[in-house]
């Protein structure tokens, strides 16, 4: 550890201004016009905000569409990370890659397929059609439900991996261990698996949360002015309504969200650390 | 038995699930008909040989090479020093400054993207690509740091104490012994860096001109218009892009070591 | 500062921001010296050193080198090397490349430089190991490869830190041997820090016993082992039965104890186990532990001093366990602390 505080500061002060310059003083000045109505500091905007039933749904469905994208992918995510873990080490080490691929392809690309497949002449509606399900094409673009599959396939690999890494670390043999003296897989899951897995579904948890929550691409491209989600209504309200005050709005909640999440899980890690 | 399937079925769903998608959409770009459907309507080169000629594609393509290569080696520039400095020294005021830096991964990219526009491009002048070049390099900065950090912390930093006392500068050491040591750091950052500028989006939105706009908004625009199947012939192409670099980098520096 | 010092530290202090951990070290070392620092962890050992090597800049005093002022020479301009505990060899480089790195700054190149290295690597016995790269090799290697390093410096000092603690028992035999036999074919003054207090007695020509930051004793292997000045040293070189005087008698834990010989002017007297004689004495204890050990046997004495460790010869009858035991702690076999605590 070098104790020559000027060299430090010289080395840290660039990113620190920049990030600062660029970063934080525009932020802030722009979540400040939500806060100020004509001269004086107030919390009308706000108000006014939540007055609006649109914006109270808005507001709701992006909450709403985060917690069950969140429980989706951790039920999901559980049944697939114990399935992954259980393989042997070069299956294993393939199929993370596996489900981690789509991470590195763009959520436009990832996105764009989902209209193929909801769409009027989709995959899913040619099938319903065919098995005799449905005389017509179903409504399934620009629902929620196309929302949520798109947000789902989007954030469950964030879910698996953290769900791997805590599996992985599962003390050996508590498993066969709780079997044997007698619990059922249910048992088993509640009792042993989930407490000692708990930091890592907090961890994906939050991830899988702040993810759908300040998505802009799943729901502008499968929800469309539908089902408007915070950040496309932010969008809106800046490219059509010209009203900078509600984006500011939508921006504060957003970043509060997200800003509680990630102390969470900070607060997660270092509990890990100390362990 | 029923526990035996378990595992294969499961996986094979979340699968198909998670990849399906990315594979109807390589087979659509194949497509020799004029909308987009799956199953593909014959087979044909002709849509992923249009990509390469709507005009507004390469500029925006280049746009987001650019963005991507110049954004990340800025937030390399300001990163690893940023990174050294608070693993190898006592940096007064570490905390803050470190959630300075990393603070543009907690504030969602659209949010940046208007923030730039409302307080820089709209009352200084700033240009769209300059604003979008500053935006694309905060964003990169705190996966630059992390990256970088996470490398450096692997690295027993006695070593530049050794450098140093065999004759060598502090700031020799650093690039004698430092940084040899984190190339597969940097590198991984690079890229992480790279793919996360390429693919972002929201950052963008506001920050787009006549003729200056990323690759993905430029889709994101053009989908809205048009429905044949050159989008998942791009959105094909770009996707074996990412792999391809991906796939390499964890081949020859073992990529996820970092990240 | 005496004429034949070559390495001198003066009232030096130094602090990790506000926590002192050395204070007022004053220390005289003669060229071609090899010196041990003792003490236990936390003392200030590595701290000093990295002072000599100019890593930390002292609050307060001065070191002197070869007669100049150093304490404010930067690291790299010293000529002082230093063998870090983890070796801080370099990974990315081969053994011969981490041996050529200081000579290469020096601006050495071609043939002198691969006979320089060479000949490093012959002394440590790694000529074969030039092209190997560091982390392919096992701990005495890379403890080989570290001291080669900094020996082709020809350092005016060379200081070693705990050397031998990542070894193996056998290995640290070994490299003790080593150490002691380059340090006298090359004369280099050499520093070395240990906590283990057989290590410093068989290899120091001088050992310093430090605490607290401060230094508790400085003398020859004999005096610091037979002549401890200090409870603290005492209890550091294996005197295990050590006592406080007080107003004239040895403070005990109960009643009188009475002691054949007058008891000298001292702030304490220190045993160890061979000195206390078993099987007579005015004094009695309870044998509460005895183990075997080869020549000897060992007692652990429950007594109204406090428990009392006693060896003596495994020839002479045993003492069952839970046996009265008369015993004695003879004055003249004791070595009397000049400072108790
Ligand atoms: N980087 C640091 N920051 C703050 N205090 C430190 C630092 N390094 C050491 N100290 C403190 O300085 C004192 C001396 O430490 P030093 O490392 O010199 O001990 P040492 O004698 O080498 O111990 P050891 O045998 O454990 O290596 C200790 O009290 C220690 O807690
Ligand atoms: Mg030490």
């Amino acid at each position: 550890m070098f104790q020559n505080r000027a060299e430090a500061l010289a080395l840290a002060l660039p990113a620190a201004i920049f990030a600062g310059l660029v970063f934080l003083v525009p932020v802030i000045l722009l979540l400040s016009e939500g806060f100020r109505s004509a001269d004086s500091w107030s919390l009308s905007a706000y108000a006014d905000f939540f007055s609006q039933p649109l914006n109270r749904t808005v507001f709701l469905r992006t909450l709403k569409l985060g917690a069950i994208v969140t429980a989706a992918a951790a039920v999901i995510g559980y049944a697939t990370a114990y399935a992954i873990v259980s393989l042997p080490p070069g299956a294993k080490g393939r199929m993370i890659g596996l489900v981690v691929l789509p991470l590195m392809i763009s959520p436009v690309a990832r996105t764009y397929a989902w209209i193929v497949i909801l769409g009027r002449t989709g995959i899913v509606n040619q099938a319903l059609m065919a098995i005799g399900l449905s005389d017509e094409p179903i409504r399934i673009l620009f629902s929620e439900t196309a929302v949520f599959i798109g947000l789902l396939q989007l954030f469950l690999p964030l879910m698996v991996i953290s769900l791997i890494s805590a599996l992985e670390n599962l003390p050996k043999d508590v498993v066969p261990a709780a079997r044997v003296l007698g619990a059922n897989w249910f048992q088993v899951f509640w009792k042993v698996i989930l407490p000692l897995t708990r930091e890592g579904l907090v961890v994906g948890g939050t991830l899988v949360f702040t993810g759908s929550m300040t998505a802009y691409i799943t729901p502008a491209i499968l929800g469309g002015s539908k089902v408007l989600m915070l950040e496309t209504l932010l969008y809106q309200q800046v490219t059509v309504a010209n009203n900078f005050v509600s984006a500011s709005v939508i921006a504060f909640i957003l970043i509060v969200m997200s800003f509680a999440a990630n102390i969470l899980l900070k607060r997660v890690a270092t509990a890990r650390n100390k362990r | 038995m029923t526990q035996r399937l378990f595992a294969p079925i499961t996986l094979l769903l979340v699968l198909i699930f998670l990849i399906g998608p990315f594979l109807i959409i390589v087979a659509a770009s194949f497509s020799a008909g004029d909308t987009l459907a799956f199953p593909p309507q014959g087979f044909s080169f002709k849509w992923i040989l249009k990509v390469f000629t709507v005009e507004s594609f390469r500029d925006s393509f280049v746009m987001s090479m650019f963005l991507a290569i110049g954004g990340t080696f800025a937030a390399l520039l300001l990163g690893i020093p940023a990174a050294y400095a608070m693993s190898r020294y006592k940096l007064p005021f570490s905390e803050t400054v470190r959630t300075i830096v990393s603070a543009p991964i907690i504030v969602p990219g659209i949010i940046v993207g208007l923030a730039l526009l409302r307080y820089f491009v709209v009352p200084i002048g700033l240009s769209i690509t300059l604003a979008l070049f500053l935006a694309h390099t905060a964003l990169v900065l705190p996966y630059a740091v992390r990256v970088v950090s996470a490398s450096l912390n692997n690295l027993r930093s006695d070593i530049e104490e050794a450098a140093v006392l065999l004759g060598s500068s502090r700031l020799g050491a650093f690039f004698r012994v430092v940084l040899p040591n984190i190339r597969g750091g940097i590198l991984s950052a690079f890229i992480l860096g790279f793919v996360t500028s390429f693919n972002q989006v929201p950052v963008s939105l506001f920050l787009s001109g006549p003729g200056v706009r990323t690759l993905p908004v430029d889709m994101l625009g053009y989908m809205e218009i048009v429905f044949d199947p050159s989008i998942a012939a791009l959105s094909s192409l770009l996707a074996f892009l990412s792999i391809g670099i991906v796939f390499a980098a964890e081949r020859f520096l073992g990529f996820s070591r970092y990240v | 500062m005496s004429d034949t010092s070559f390495l001198t530290l003066d009232k030096l202090s130094l602090a990790y921001g506000n926590t002192v951990a050395v204070k007022d070290l004053d220390l005289d070392i003669r060229k071609g010296e090899l010196l041990a620092l003792l003490g236990p962890s936390g003392c200030g050992k590595t701290t000093t050193m990295r002072s000599i090597a100019g890593l930390m800049t002292p609050v307060g005093g001065r070191i002197r080198l070869d007669g100049a002022d150093i304490t404010r020479v930067a690291a790299n301009k010293r000529a002082v090397g230093l063998v870090f505990q983890s070796y801080a060899l370099f990974p990315h480089l081969t053994v011969f490349e981490n041996v050529a790195f200081g000579l290469k700054l020096k601006g050495m190149r071609g043939a002198e430089l691969e006979a320089k290295v060479a000949s490093g690597l012959k002394s440590v016995g790694l000529a074969a190991f030039a092209d190997r790269k560091t982390p392919e090799l096992s701990g005495g290697q890379q403890q080989r490869v570290a001291l080669a390093r900094s020996m082709v410096m020809e350092p005016k000092v060379l200081l070693l830190d705990e050397p031998l603690s990542n070894l193996d028992a056998r290995l640290r035999l070994e490299m003790r041997t080593e150490l002691q036999r380059v340090q006298k074919e090359s004369g280099v003054t050499m520093i070395f820090v240990t906590h283990d207090q057989v290590e410093a007695l068989a290899l120091a020509d001088r050992i310093v016993v430090m605490k607290n930051g401060a230094i508790e004793q400085i003398g020859t292997p004999e005096e610091i082992y037979n002549h401890p000045v200090s409870s603290f040293v005492a209890d550091f070189v294996g005197f295990e039965n050590i006592f406080a005087i007080r107003d004239g008698k040895l403070v005990a834990g109960t009643g009188e104890v009475f002691l054949s010989g007058k008891l000298p002017e001292a702030a304490g007297l220190a045993w160890r186990p061979r000195a206390i004689s078993l099987g007579s004495g005015p004094l009695k204890g309870i044998v509460r532990g005895v183990s075997f050990a080869g020549g000897t046997r060992e007692y652990v004495l429950e007594t109204p001093l406090g428990i009392i460790k006693a060896e003596v010869d495994a020839a002479l009858p045993a003492h069952a366990l839970g046996t009265d035991v008369a015993f004695d702690l003879p004055v003249g076999s004791a070595a009397p602390l000049k400072r108790f605590g």
